[in-house]
């Protein structure tokens, strides 16, 4: 016997379909009791009891339950006591749980297994009397309701006409709505809603307490979470009338709920909060705004607040922490201008890594997905291979966040590779910084020299030959890709002062990459190479970067040279820019280069050469701290790596010698010089870098912290900013000076490339140099600026004329874009994989390290533990902490807590969560009664893994350093890497 | 037909017959044969109707899909007629054979349904200029015994009275965008306002006088037929209480097309045409009568289906 089920379903392209599906019918559906003498039961398909003895006080007689789906939903907790036995369950029931409830259904399924509950599933839709066709006008809750009745009153009947002897159970249907409870008792069905039911249970202590008090409200309809976005007509229209406005969404990385946007008009961004004022932006999105009036301005919550709900479905969560944090006090200086997104203008997704959270529901085949990237937000993917994903890096991408979802909905792209393995954390890296790192193609390996290309003779003749002249290279250990070296040689005197020469040569890369071959397109759009702590991901391949390019000591190379003649208080006399041919007499490290310099048996040319470098250096850096230039700080660490397993045993912080800055200084004088001489051949077309001076608002939490050291900073100019950072000193504290660098860098703006015909002369300014005019010129091997500018000053000097795309304003521009965007990735990129192998590096310790604040957040400090560089929020409990929003600190008693305060903490990896392994900080002084970690224990532990760590440390012996990337945005920094 | 083989006496009977207004099965020029009419047989199609008329099988079945209107007509919903001559039907459909026909019978019906004033395309819309409903309109002829025209326009105004709209509700999605929602009650539906559409009657000219619904022997003797479109009257489609409220309509004729190769000479057309509306009047009530009352039965649940077991 069948009948059909109509429906009707709508597609996801959105048409609407008819379905049609055969429902079958049985006669031989078995009713589960032992009551029955006609069902065919076997012994073990026995559930219900001949005759169950009554639990309940209002009922004397024995019965079985049938409940109602709402009892199931709401009342679990019950159930899962022993109390209650001799249930029924109508797949009606069944199937609506499921529909609206996974983890209750799967707690339902659980106690139906459980033989001893005695819960019989019944399955009344395909049991030919107790099947009913839903009528017209008749709502889907009605109709099962009243096939739950039907079923019930089935059961009654097939068990009194059936009984072995006359003596029956009774059905009782437990239902709490009082209308399904009328229309039962009409139909004769003896009926109690759970809460009497239960109530009149005796022998189970504690039963009453598991009911469920609140009635939930009725289930979460399909209607839309968030407000409609805008169209793009009434976008653009209201743009034009200023109603709205228009700005990037950058999300907060503390709080889930708070994010702003950078709009052309507003000094400060705009503060967008809460679920409803984000609007399903993503990070990077473009959006429309709409400005709250002035009222309704808040300030930002100042909260940590991570997304932990454990898939709520489709509801919005309270928001009340969130804005209770952040309700407005009058005549703050922090509060902000407040609005909300009406509309995305573009979207900016990508493809994202992360992990896989699998459903808690067993066979589910929609989970969520969370991202790498704090800004984004959980993304809900389906998949039916989440046993496999749950243990993967796997990327993402999105497709479209309708508005009656939680959470954005995506697509599995691929895994990466299975969680903590390196390489796949290393594809995490890269991809998640847009990093191009496939290997170079064909085409671009075909336009290559010969492995063993030597320098034509044509050339010979074109070029200056310096190679009689002491040319040496300075570099850090391990460095292949040597794009820079040195000479300087005593001229003579005039105006009784002594002169010099001083040659700064680079590489010539351009000699090799030749414009809009394939080589210099893929060196274009890879712009810049990548240096992580194990890998480097090269912008030209190999041959060119550590080899033909490469200013090796003792081999002929191809270079451009800048040569000055100087005085001997380094004022420049003259300037000349030439290619040359070059071999450099040593390829020397920061180190060896030092010791030269401070050996005073050594005479050799070599020797002279770098002391005249190491004076005229001195000489030129205070020329440049006199005129505002600032010294910023980041902290900066290496790794020391095993050299079997690649993993990170040791870290040190950099050490810097007088070298460091010596090379420094004629880079900065070379890139000056360069920038000069283009800016003046090539005035609508150079590139150039610069670097603007930071809006005063940017220092406002700055400030604030330093006075509470008893610092008064003055920013006004970068002269006296640099002159009030030099005096701020606490002498018994030598590393408050650096923290105060750190984070002034933080208060900076980035440096950008530009094209100097697309900003006024006035804008050129190099804040952080302070120099007047600036460009990149010295690394062309790992840097694709330094190319264009190589070939504008190439045309320049040689009167060849440059190549047509050079003079292209427009192209540069778009040019100038892709290299700072692809700059700042790499920097971060080199962050992110420090933070990698610092995580990697605590997986077997716990330490007990000293820490600096460097923000006091509500719920949380923000710390920096200068040995390793390593950032991370230390949570401080509300009971125990009182949060001090004027000053911006937290109190506990006696103690209290501010910015720049040193502190000591614990630090440890938290593995509980395998895919979510994350440092641990834990105070530990300045001590707290009952928070504080207390130290006796984990001094115990740090003696422990430094006995266990030494003799490893010694069993391998060949030990590589390898720098880690460093962090600040300063730009004359040298960081280069040894490849594994 | 092809098959049909005739001698010239009985064609001049055939004929003279036709000329008294009476012809050889007793009919007089205006009659129709009976005819068998079932509606709701397809139960995954919107709405569909068979209609069987002496040999003459049809089965009609209407799909319904979203669309988008055309941005001339923002308010309108579309309709499209296709015919599929099944080569059960005959042996000449057999391979391509029926599409001429068959292309024929679809423009034809394509022709008289696209009046405003023979079917209202505008209760198709859903939100205007956005989305609208269109109506795919499948005509499957089973089998051929003469007269396809009005067999396949008769069905398809029953399949479309049984169409079942699903009632949808239009939310405003981002930038402007339509998302439909659909109530999760199956009885949501509306039916469509189909009383004007328009009916064909095929007038087969046989020796001076024309007749409505021939056989396949009478066909054979004619050279050349008249199709007249003609809408139907609302008032016949309504139940009870409604239709007293609606005025008679105006009968119209909404198309006509001639098949075969001979002539028709100017009184001959006016007179065949007034001879359609009159024949057509009375096939659109009966119609309307029977379509209502399968209707009321199948609300009080009385029908029986008989589906294609009979």
């Amino acid at each position: 016997m069948w009948t059909t089920k109509t429906f009707l379903t709508k597609t996801k392209r959105g048409n609407i379909l008819k379905i049609v599906r055969e429902h079958y019918l049985r006669d031989d559906l078995l009713c589960g009791s032992a009551a029955c003498n006609t069902c065919p039961h076997k012994d073990d398909e026995l559930v219900l009891e001949t005759s169950p003895k009554s639990p309940c006080a209002l009922f004397d007689f024995p019965h079985y339950l049938v409940l109602d789906t709402n009892v199931v939903l709401h009342q679990i907790d019950v159930l899962e006591e022993d109390a209650l036995t001799n249930v029924i369950i109508l797949q009606t029931v069944l199937e609506e749980v499921k529909h609206q409830n996974t983890a209750v259904f799967q707690r339902l399924l659980d106690i139906i297994s459980n033989k001893k509950r005695k819960f019989y599933s019944f399955v009344n839709e395909h049991h030919k009397d107790t099947y009913i066709e839903r009528s017209p006008g008749e709502k889907q809750n009605d109709r099962n309701d009243r096939s739950i009745r039907k079923a019930t009153s089935w059961y009654e009947y097939h068990l009194s006409i059936n009984s072995l002897d006359g003596k029956f159970p009774k059905i009782i249907l437990v239902t709490d709505d009082e209308n399904n409870r009328k229309l039962a008792q009409e139909d004769g069905i003896i009926c109690c809603s759970i809460k009497d039911y239960i109530e009149n249970v005796s022998g189970f202590v504690g039963l009453v307490d598991k009911l469920s008090k609140n009635v939930m409200p009725e289930t979460c309809s399909k209607d839309a979470l968030y407000p409609a976005h805008l169209t793009p007509s009434q976008i653009h229209e209201g743009i034009r009338c200023g109603q709205l406005y228009q700005g990037t969404y950058h999300a907060s990385r503390e709080n889930f709920l708070e994010g702003n946007a950078s709009v052309n008009g507003f000094e400060k961004s705009i503060l967008l909060q809460g679920h409803i004022g984000i609007n399903r932006a993503i990070d990077g999105d473009i959006v429309a705004i709409e400005i709250f009036p002035k009222e309704e301005w808040r300030k930002p919550s100042n909260i940590v607040l991570e997304d932990k709900t454990e898939d709520p479905e489709n509801i919005l969560e309270e928001e009340t922490v969130l804005l209770d944090a952040a309700k407005p006090v009058d005549n703050d200086d922090e509060i902000t201008p407040t609005g909300k997104v009406v509309g995305i203008i573009r979207r900016k997704w990508r493809q994202y890594c992360g992990i896989l959270m699998p459903s808690k529901f067993h066979g589910a085949t929609r989970h969520l997905f969370t991202p790498a990237e704090k800004r984004i937000p959980r993304v809900r993917i389906e998949t039916r291979q989440s046993e496999i994903l749950a243990s993967q890096r796997i990327l993402v991408a999105l497709d479209s966040w309708p508005r009656n979802s939680r959470y954005p909905l995506g697509h599995l792209v691929r895994a990466l590779g299975p969680i903590g393995d390196k390489d796949a954390e290393n594809e995490v890296i890269l991809l998640e910084h847009d990093v191009p790192h496939a290997r170079f193609s064909e085409a671009v390996l075909n336009c290559l020299p010969p492995n063993d290309w030597t320098i034509p003779e044509e050339e010979r003749q074109k070029r200056v030959d310096l190679r009689d002249v002491c040319v040496c290279s300075v570099d850090p250990p391990g460095c292949t890709d040597i794009d820079d070296a040195l000479h300087a040689r005593r001229l003579g005197s005039s105006d009784g002062l002594a002169t010099y020469e001083v040659g700064v040569h680079i590489a010539d890369v351009t000699y090799f990459v030749k414009p809009d071959t394939a080589l210099d397109k893929e060196a274009a759009s890879r712009s810049t190479t990548v240096y992580l702590v194990d890998r480097r991901i090269d912008m030209v391949p190999e041959l060119l970067s550590s080899n033909l390019c490469s200013l090796r000591g003792g081999e002929e190379r191809l270079a451009f040279s800048c040569v000055w003649e100087m005085d001997e208080n380094a004022n420049v006399l003259s300037t000349k820019f030439h290619k040359s041919i070059i071999k450099s007499k040593a390829a020397m490290t920061y180190e060896e280069a030092q010791i030269a310099i401070d050996d005073s048996s050594r005479k050799d040319e070599i020797a002279k050469s770098l002391r005249v470098l190491n004076k005229l250096a001195k000489k030129l850096k205070k020329k440049r701290l006199d005129s505002g230039a600032l010294l910023l700080a980041s902290p900066e660490i290496r790794f020391q790596v095993d050299s079997e397993t690649h993993d990170p045993i040791e870290v040190q912080a950099k050490k810097i010698v007088d070298t460091n800055s010596m090379v420094e200084e004629f880079m900065l004088l070379a890139n000056t010089s360069v920038a000069q001489k283009i800016l003046e051949e090539f005035p609508q077309c150079a590139m150039l870098r610069r670097h603007p001076a930071p809006p005063p608002a940017n220092f406002d939490t700055f400030l604030k912290a330093a006075r509470q050291q008893g610092f008064e900073i003055d920013v006004s100019t970068n002269k006296s900013f640099s002159k009030s950072l030099n005096e701020a000193v606490i002498p018994e504290r030598p590393f408050f000076n650096t923290l105060l660098r750190i984070m002034a860098t933080r208060c900076m703006q980035q440096a950008a490339y530009f094209v100097s015909g697309s900003l006024a002369a006035d804008h050129y300014y190099h804040y952080g140099l302070a120099c007047p005019i600036y460009t990149h010129f010295t690394s062309p091997i790992r840097r694709y600026a330094d190319v264009v500018v190589h070939r504008l000053l190439a045309a320049s000097v040689a009167g060849a004329g440059p190549h047509a795309a050079l003079l292209d304003a427009r192209r540069q521009t778009a040019l100038a874009d892709t290299l700072n965007y692809r700059h700042r990735h790499a920097q971060l990129a080199g962050r992110a994989s420090v933070a990698l192998n610092t995580h990697i590096l605590f997986k077997n310790r716990v330490e007990i390290e000293s820490a600096v604040v460097l923000a006091v957040k509500r719920n949380a400090l923000q710390v920096l533990i200068p040995k390793y560089g390593l950032e991370g929020p230390l949570y401080l409990p509300s009971e125990k902490f009182t949060y001090n929003e004027e000053e911006h600190v937290q109190k506990c008693g006696d103690v209290v807590l501010k910015t720049f305060d040193e502190l000591t903490v614990r630090l440890s990896l938290d593995s509980s969560n395998l895919q979510h392994r994350k440092l641990v900080f834990e105070l530990v002084e300045p001590h707290v009664p009952g928070f504080s970690y207390v130290p006796d224990a984990g001094n115990m532990e740090v003696d422990d893994v430094a006995e266990t760590a030494a003799p490893s440390s010694e069993k391998t012996h060949k030990k590589r350093e390898i720098p880690a990337a460093a962090a600040a945005p300063k730009p004359s920094k040298k960081r280069k890497s040894r490849r594994k | 037909m092809a098959g049909l083989l005739l001698s010239s006496t009985e064609k001049v009977f055939i004929v003279h017959g036709v000329q008294e207004d009476f012809r050889s099965d007793g009919r007089s020029n205006i009659d129709y044969r009976p005819m068998e009419l079932e509606t709701d047989v397809v139960s995954h199609a919107s709405g569909s109707a068979r209609l069987r008329l002496a040999n003459t099988d049809i089965l009609v079945g209407i799909k319904t899909e979203i669309d988008t209107p055309k941005p001339d007509k923002p308010d309108m919903g579309k309709i499209e007629f296709f015919v599929d001559c099944s080569a059960n039907a005959t042996p000449e459909f057999e391979g391509r054979g029926g599409e001429n026909l068959a292309s024929s019978i679809s423009n034809t019906m394509q022709r008289a349904y696209h009046s405003s004033q023979a079917f209202d395309l505008k209760q198709l819309c859903i939100v205007e200029g956005k989305q609208c409903w269109k109506l795919y309109v499948d005509i499957l002829i089973l089998e051929c015994g003469g007269n396809l025209f009005d067999a396949v326009s008769l069905a398809t105004k029953a399949a479309l009275f049984n169409t079942r709209i699903p009632l949808v509700k239009a939310l405003l999605m981002d930038g402007g965008n339509v998302d439909l929602q659909l109530s999760d009650d199956p009885y949501d539906f509306k039916f469509l306002d189909v009383g004007s559409a328009p009916l064909l009657v095929t007038l087969c000219k046989i020796g001076e006088k024309c007749v409505v619904d021939p056989s396949a022997e009478e066909e054979s003797c004619s050279v050349i037929s008249l199709i007249v479109g003609i809408t139907g009257n609302s008032k016949s489609y309504c139940a009870d209480k409604g239709a007293s409220n609606l005025s008679d309509v105006d009968i119209k004729c909404s198309t006509i097309s001639m098949n075969g190769p001979g002539s028709l000479a100017p009184k001959t057309l006016k007179n065949a045409i007034h001879q359609g509306i009159i024949a057509a009047k009375v096939l659109d009530d009966s119609l309307g009568q029977a379509l209502l009352r399968e209707r009321r039965e199948n609300i009080n649940s009385m029908k029986s289906s008989y589906g294609f077991l009979k």
